[in-house]
């Protein structure tokens, strides 16, 4: 595998499947990416292609209806050097009890739906802390008030006993994020933070999160559809599609030289502030249903420049372009062979 | 442009005209034995004008009064004052005092796409039936059966939908193609004016393209004029010919979309425009902090609304609102020191 930095988080070989009414429902085949320590990794990709539920395994916070294959692993490296696989811990034991909010914070997109609208800020921050840390209440209590202050809201002493609904959106998702960061997590797992928030608020957050991670050296997988919003955050980007990674490596590479027609339709279709009047020349076709899976190459039925005969019967294999960069396409396959 | 061309142009024809529009929500009276009553002002007098053919931007945070402009010029809601005034081809209609019969009938000139089509189609009709209902509803145009299927087909293939899937129900298609048949639904009565209210937020960024392109080609083709309210401001600029930038109920700056892009002259558009990352890991990312919170619209400070976050307040706005003020080509600006700020954006 590409990257030998020290890897905190390792998906390996994700097959996972949603067992419905309808017959099983394939999600992510085959998907891996390594998270390293004290970087961020921005997982892009549009609706139905995977990325929350990837991140969501490693918590095991999916539906009952969930199958992952024999061969997939997540491997966690926790801050005293054991290794886990998260996958072969039962549901609901003392260990993944403990991962969950604890060695691995989450953020998720809607800050009131994560809330409860009953309890105050600082009832649900103290539950968190005692739960994860050794501390009393009242050294709870102040972690939290600290914790809140860090984040960038004014007055946490008066914040604290307030409920969700009094605070703004802005406020919410800060508080959001100092609930997950309350018991020092080593990974955060940050699912659209900032989708629901106006851009003024959205760059503080942005800002927050960047500041926060150099200084508590936290690892953070970043899940976004906005590629303006990834390029600004992420040290390296994994491109997914109907449950495949079909790009990934660093942030510069893989935005600036994009070699995958996925990679490079999705940055052309975006509107440009700086050409105002070019037409906008949009990804055709539309995502296929989860229930119509495309055989071979899931991009195949959209992709300009599709093989005929090849992309449709056959999953092309990851080409390493860079040590940081890797797309798995069967043009570049071709190119390969023919050099 | 010379004088006689301005006037052959049809981009310069007025299609509606608003003056000092306002929209104030009853939220009680204060005080126990009925004092004063209290209001929020969603829309507090807003001036602009809209040509025909034309695309308006809208643009503003959350709570801005964005929303509740579109509706009220549509008369879902019924503003509490100004003027608004529709230009048809027989003569301008008063938007404020239309009622009953009159306002029914006029009500096929003006539509509105919404923002989320898994929501707005009703899943229990047809497609056929959803594109047809605003025909069949009191059939203000005295449509045969046969005339109104002929323009459901028409409509429908405008939008580029296939005509085999008329006979289905929502449920079968993908966020693309609904909202496809949202649009088709609006345009099926042949409107001259269209609110967009983030008609293109729900979509994945390479369905949005093509959504994009097919409302430019069909106002081209049907001589629409639409408002499009958005948030996402790279959108905005790819649609707008012209762009209005709102604030906690008023229009801070408005003007030509290069202007407003390029040469931003109200320290809100420039804070606004600052904070949109690039999807380019190697340009500058330095947003403007606006410190502060957004103030209530029930409880506005005094003189500019922006102070309250403003990086470049003085006493002046705190006690003085800034008028709209003109800068040549259509853009104006409500902000004291709109001068400098030009300056200080070229160093």
């Amino acid at each position: 595998m590409m990257m030998t930095a020290e890897t905190i988080l390792s998906f390996e070989n994700l097959d996972v499947s949603f067992k419905t009414d309808e017959g099983m429902i394939k999600v992510l085949d085959g998907v891996s990416f390594k998270l390293e320590k004290g970087r961020t990794l921005g997982l892009v990709g549009e609706s139905g292609s995977g990325k929350s539920v990837s991140t969501r395994c490693a918590v095991q916070l999916n539906a009952r209806n969930i199958r992952i294959g024999a061969g997939s692993r997540i491997v966690l490296t926790e801050q005293d050097g054991t290794q886990t696989d998260v996958l072969s811990l039962k549901p609901n034991s003392r260990k993944i009890r403990d991962i969950r909010g604890g060695e691995i914070g989450m953020i998720f997109q809607e800050p009131m739906a994560s809330f409860s609208p009953v309890y105050t800020i600082g009832n649900q921050m103290v539950e968190a802390i005692r739960l994860h840390r050794d501390a009393s209440k009242k050294q709870a209590r102040e972690l939290a008030i600290e914790m809140l202050r860090k984040v960038g809201i004014s007055s946490p002493e008066q914040r604290i006993d307030q409920y969700p609904g009094e605070l703004s959106g802005g406020m919410r998702q800060r508080a959001m994020i100092a609930l997950a960061l309350s018991t020092n997590p080593n990974v955060l797992i940050a699912d659209e933070p900032t989708t629901a928030l106006d851009v003024t608020i959205q760059a503080q957050v942005l800002d927050l999160m960047r500041s926060l991670q150099q200084e508590l050296e936290m690892s953070i997988i970043f899940i976004t559809h906005d590629l303006g919003v990834v390029s600004q955050v992420a040290h390296d980007i994994a491109v997914m599609y109907l449950g495949k990674v079909v790009e990934y490596g660093s942030t510069k590479e893989v935005l600036k030289n994009p070699q995958h027609p996925y990679t490079q339709g999705l940055l052309k279709a975006l509107p440009n502030v700086d050409h105002l009047e070019d037409r906008l020349s949009p990804v055709g076709g539309d995502i296929p249903s989860p229930l119509e899976r495309p055989t071979g190459c899931p991009f195949h039925t959209r992709c300009p420049q599709a093989i005929s005969g090849l992309c449709a019967s056959s999953m092309p294999a990851p080409t390493q372009l860079t040590d940081k960069h890797e797309v798995s396409c069967h043009l570049l396959t071709q190119q390969e062979a023919a050099s | 442009m010379s004088l006689a061309e301005q006037q052959e142009s049809p981009r310069n024809e007025k299609l509606i005209e608003v003056e000092d529009l306002q929209l104030y929500f009853p939220i009680g009276k204060k005080g126990l034995f009925g004092g004063s009553e209290m209001f929020v002002k969603a829309v507090d007098s807003v001036s602009f004008d809209i040509n025909r053919g034309e695309t308006l931007g809208l643009v503003g945070e959350s709570g801005s009064g964005k929303t509740t402009v579109g509706r009220a010029l549509l008369r879902a809601y019924r503003p509490t004052g100004g003027e608004a005034t529709f230009h048809t081809g027989d003569g301008p209609v008063n938007l404020i005092t239309l009622e009953g019969k009159n306002l029914q009938k006029f009500r096929r000139h003006m539509q509105m796409i919404f923002q989320d089509p898994y929501a707005s189609l009703n899943p229990r009709m047809t497609v056929r039936d959803i594109i047809a209902e605003p025909l069949e509803a009191n059939n203000i145009e005295g449509l045969s059966k046969e005339q109104i299927d002929e323009r459901v087909r028409e409509t429908a293939a405008l939008c580029k939908l296939n005509l085999e899937h008329l006979r289905r129900f929502p449920h079968a298609f993908s966020g693309g193609q609904r909202q496809r048949i949202c649009i088709a639904r609006a345009l099926v009565g042949r409107p001259e004016f269209v609110v967009c209210d983030e008609s293109v937020a729900a979509l994945d960024v390479s369905i949005q393209a093509e959504i994009i392109n097919l409302l430019q080609d069909l106002q081209k083709e049907l001589n629409i004029t639409f408002l499009f309210i958005a948030h996402d401001l790279s959108v905005v600029a790819h649609i707008s010919d012209r762009v209005a930038v709102m604030y906690v109920g008023k229009i801070v700056e408005i003007g030509p979309t290069e202007e407003i892009f390029y040469r931003p002259r109200h320290p809100y558009t420039r804070a606004l425009l600052s904070a949109v990352p690039r999807p380019d890991p190697d340009a500058e990312f330095e947003p403007e902090r606006l410190t502060g919170e957004i103030p209530n619209p029930a409880n506005l400070p005094q003189g500019c609304r922006f102070n309250t976050r403003c990086p470049m307040v003085t006493e002046r706005c705190r006690m003085e609102e800034p008028d709209l003020r003109s800068f040549g080509e259509g853009h104006n600006v409500a902000c004291h020191y709109a001068e400098q700020i030009v300056e200080r954006f070229k160093a």
